[in-house]
């Protein structure tokens, strides 16, 4: 039942559409497994790949020889991440695929490639997911006209710690000559006229 | 016979030193002439330079001519090879730019990207792009800072509002212009025709978003950064005295390419796109995003949105 209005959720957040041939396939006890296809009138793209940046990948290398252990625990090096992301609602199972290591999952168990990591994003960011679909939240590469290619979610937020740190800017523009500013004086805030506009109200 | 001689003698003996003077006077004339006169242009391309037409009026033998004069000028000016084309606008599309500002951090990688892209002078105080940072909740552009520099951005309590040329529909500054040296062009950029522009600043006056810069001295650009793709209506080496804008990246953006400051800019807070298509970016923000445009009741039809989400 859980499961099932979990779908249905899903399924209304992300408008996913279902294939014709997929309920006929299903046994008619089961539910039938509905497959997000992406927004109706977004074009199409492809994005970026991600599992050559990842430092582990691919994850069998070592848990291949590893219990699965789905007990919610802090994690030990290398896998020592301070998870900033869900403010403790979620955890690695959440996302990581307990049994099939290589791959991520959505909320409905499905295996996600690394690759493809917005179909994860998008099961709890569903606008934000459909704003990156039509182009609109996240970046495209290099043009404006052809072929869509763009980064994928992880590649701008890091998933353990999705917020973006503040970072220092480049350098201000130069003062011009003659408007150089007095320490401490505040001009931005007051211009002339309104300082005027204070002094007669006072 | 000796008076003759002598006569001869002293005639010849003058003619040589007049000549001599003479000859002196002429190559310091042509020194004057070819080298600081004329910043290193031969005295063909000085006059070609000084009787070429405005841009929209010449043929495109003479394009060709003033582009090849281009490459030759950046050539002695620089000691660089640079590639000047005259790419034309694509049919069907007009340009339009919007900017997230929920996204925008502040962190002005645009705005040295556009240096960078657009051999904009390292010294000469141009910029195109000026990131505004604003109080939280506040649009008043008189309240802003251009001039912001802590240690981090985003400050906590302000928000950042990057402003460049907002290629109006309605551009105060081409009425201005009083020898037309600037113009929309049919994909909606305004650009100007530096050879033609005669630096009097009434578009700057007219400008309401402090988009034009002038250039008061020569664009001084270290060799190795000078980028060597550049377009006449463009990034194109800039003389002293003529006044300058953002251009949409015009030898980028019509061969499909981003504009400079969107590649640049790493959150992904700029959206450019054809307003034409209705599928573009551009137009998926117009129709699904509250947008705003600066100064609208200016009435100079900007297109250029900010929104936020």
């Amino acid at each position: 039942m859980t499961s099932r209005i979990l779908l249905s959720m899903v399924c209304t957040a992300c408008l996913i559409s279902v294939p014709a041939g997929a309920q006929e396939t299903e046994a008619p006890d089961q539910q039938p497994t509905l497959r997000f296809e992406g927004y109706p009138g977004a074009r199409d793209f492809e994005v970026v790949p991600r599992k050559d940046k990842l430092f582990f990948y691919p994850c069998t290398q070592c848990h291949r020889f590893l219990e699965p252990n789905p007990e919610v625990r802090e994690l030990a090096a290398p896998h020592d991440i301070k998870l900033e992301h869900g403010r403790g609602r979620i955890w690695c199972l959440s996302c990581h695929s307990l049994e099939n290591r290589d791959n991520l999952r959505t909320l409905l168990d499905e295996p996600v490639d690394f690759d493809d990591a917005y179909l994860v994003c998008g099961g709890c960011h569903a606008n934000r997911q459909q704003d990156w679909y039509f182009g609109v939240h996240g970046k495209r590469l290099a043009n404006w006209q052809g072929e869509r290619k763009l980064y994928n979610c992880t590649e701008c937020h890091d998933a353990h710690s999705p917020a973006i740190k503040p970072r220092n800017p480049k350098p201000p523009p130069p003062v011009r000559a003659g408007l150089e500013r007095v320490p401490g004086a505040e001009y931005e805030q007051h211009p002339v006229w309104e300082t005027l506009e204070e002094q007669e109200d006072q | 016979m000796s008076r003759d001689n002598g006569r001869r003698d002293g005639h010849s003996k003058f003619d040589q030193a007049r000549r001599n003077i003479l000859r002196a006077i002429g190559l310091g004339a042509a020194a004057a002439v070819a080298q600081p006169a004329w910043g290193g242009q031969t005295l063909q391309d000085a006059f070609a330079s000084f009787f070429q037409k405005d841009y929209r009026r010449m043929s495109a033998e003479e394009i060709e001519a003033a582009l090849e004069r281009i490459e030759r000028n950046a050539a002695a000016r620089y000691g660089v090879e640079i590639d000047c084309q005259n790419t034309p606008p694509q049919p069907g599309v007009v340009f339009g730019y919007a900017i997230n500002i929920s996204r925008c951090r502040g962190y002005r990688d645009c705005v040295y990207a556009c240096v960078q892209e657009n051999n904009l002078g390292r010294d000469s105080q141009v910029q195109y792009i000026r990131v505004l940072q604003l109080e939280q909740g506040d649009f008043n552009l008189e309240h802003s800072d251009h001039y912001y520099d802590p240690e981090t951005v985003p400050v906590e309590g302000k928000h950042y509002l990057p402003v460049q040329c907002m290629q109006c529909d309605d551009p105060p500054c081409v009425k201005a212009c009083p020898v037309e040296a600037t113009w929309m062009e049919p994909d909606g950029i305004v650009v100007v025709d530096y050879d033609w522009c005669i630096g009097c600043r009434y578009c700057m006056a007219a400008c309401p978003y402090w988009a034009r810069h002038f250039n008061w001295t020569v664009p001084e650009i270290p060799a190795e950064e000078i980028n060597t793709n550049t377009h006449y209506l463009g990034n194109r080496p800039r003389p002293r005295g003529v006044v300058e804008k953002c251009h949409f990246c015009v030898q980028r953006t019509r061969k499909g390419r981003q504009p400079a400051c969107m590649e640049a800019c790493p959150t992904g807070a700029r959206i450019f796109g054809n307003l034409l298509d209705p599928n573009s970016e551009i137009r998926y923000v117009l129709e699904n995003k509250q947008v705003f445009r600066l100064k609208e009741d200016l009435g100079t039809e900007p297109k250029f949105w900010y929104y936020s989400d």
